[in-house]
């Protein structure tokens, strides 16, 4: 049998169609590009974690969000965002709550960590069905690269770097952007670490992943009981860490989608090369 | 330290982070990019001065309050 090079090289989708439908619906883009299960685990993952963290907020997250900001587009910039469906669910069912106020469920702040965490995580499910969608169609792939790097990076900036073998850009995106999250945490004395407070400033440092969490879990939440020099320099260093987290990943990405694609093409060569000196 | 002072060390510190990212995401090799950085700062923090420059403009004309 001998493999013709128009078909070892068709696509398995359109990569923009395949981000787009797995944006939208979780698991949407993996059907698309012929990938059930893994469709069948992004939409258990990540419906998972967001109804957990409705769960645990009783739906009351965002009514963090100040009276005169609320509206249908409200939600647009927010890390849920990344899961569109999802979004759109929260919406319809909760929103911004009623007209009588509640106090606080306890972990409130848990469960809205694990509602944007499930916004990030419907994205990088959608990377890599884009990156299946560039592949051929008859080639498997090995782990979840560039998604993976995508994820980890989100997770500690620079470790996406790092596990592509970038370390030196790895270590010197973690110190940097680490660094101005720090920096900009000492100046607001904390008073960032709080989605209550700063709903909109918490979902740009949200991309800073870890750092943001473990630093909010020890000493997020703090009463603010009196004037903050330079509380806003703070908000914006901390805001712009995590929004430079972003231009970082697409680094990532970029650079595990060439390497995926180059490597492929490699070892179909080689196949076509031994299937013709088989036949 | 007085307040003119450290807002220029948080502008400085806050440039170096947003050049060096733009730096990476823009060159995919390590030695062009840690090239380009001089260049890029420069570029960068002479673009915010000129825009601080526009502003002070306006503020002092057309958007006068006094």
């Amino acid at each position: 049998m001998s493999w013709s090079a128009s078909n070892v090289q068709e696509p398995r989708g359109d990569a923009t169609i395949a981000s787009w439908l797995g944006w939208i619906v979780p698991g949407a883009g993996h059907l698309y590009v012929g990938a059930p299960v893994v469709a069948a685990c992004a939409f258990l993952a990540v419906f998972g974690l967001l109804l957990l963290g409705i769960r645990l907020s009783d739906g009351m997250v965002f009514q963090f969000l100040d009276a005169d900001l609320r509206g249908p587009i409200a939600g647009a910039l927010t890390p849920e965002v990344g899961n569109v469906s999802g979004l759109v669910y929260y919406m319809k069912m909760h929103g911004f709550g009623a007209a009588l106020p509640r106090p606080w469920p306890e972990h409130i702040h848990l469960g809205s960590w694990l509602m944007a965490a499930s916004g990030m995580l419907n994205v990088v499910f959608a990377v890599h069905a884009a990156a299946l969608a560039r592949l051929p169609k008859n080639v498997v792939t090995k782990g979840f690269a560039p998604a993976s790097h995508v994820l980890a990076g989100w997770f500690v900036p620079g470790l996406g770097h790092f596990m592509q073998g970038r370390r030196a850009r790895g270590t010197i995106v973690f110190v940097m952007l680490v660094g101005l999250f720090l920096l900009g945490t000492w100046l607001a004395q904390g008073s960032n670490l709080d989605r209550e407070r700063h709903f909109y400033y918490w979902s740009g440092q949200f991309l800073a992943g870890a750092p943001v969490m473990i630093l909010e879990a020890l000493h997020g939440h703090a009463l603010v009981t009196g004037d903050i020099e330079y509380a806003d320099a703070g908000l914006v260093f901390g805001c712009l860490a995590g929004l430079l987290n972003i231009l970082c990943l697409l680094d990532v990405h970029a650079f595990g989608l060439r390497r995926l694609i180059d490597t492929t093409d490699t070892e179909h060569a080689a196949r076509i090369e031994t299937s013709g000196i088989t036949a | 330290m007085n307040d003119v002072t450290v807002h220029i060390a948080l502008f400085l510190a806050v440039s170096a982070a947003i050049v060096l990212c733009g730096a990476f995401y823009s060159e995919p090799d390590d030695q062009k990019a840690f090239k380009l950085l001089p260049k890029r700062f420069l570029w960068f923090v002479g673009g915010c001065l000129i825009l601080l420059a526009v502003v002070l403009l306006i503020e002092h004309t057309v958007a006068s309050v006094s």
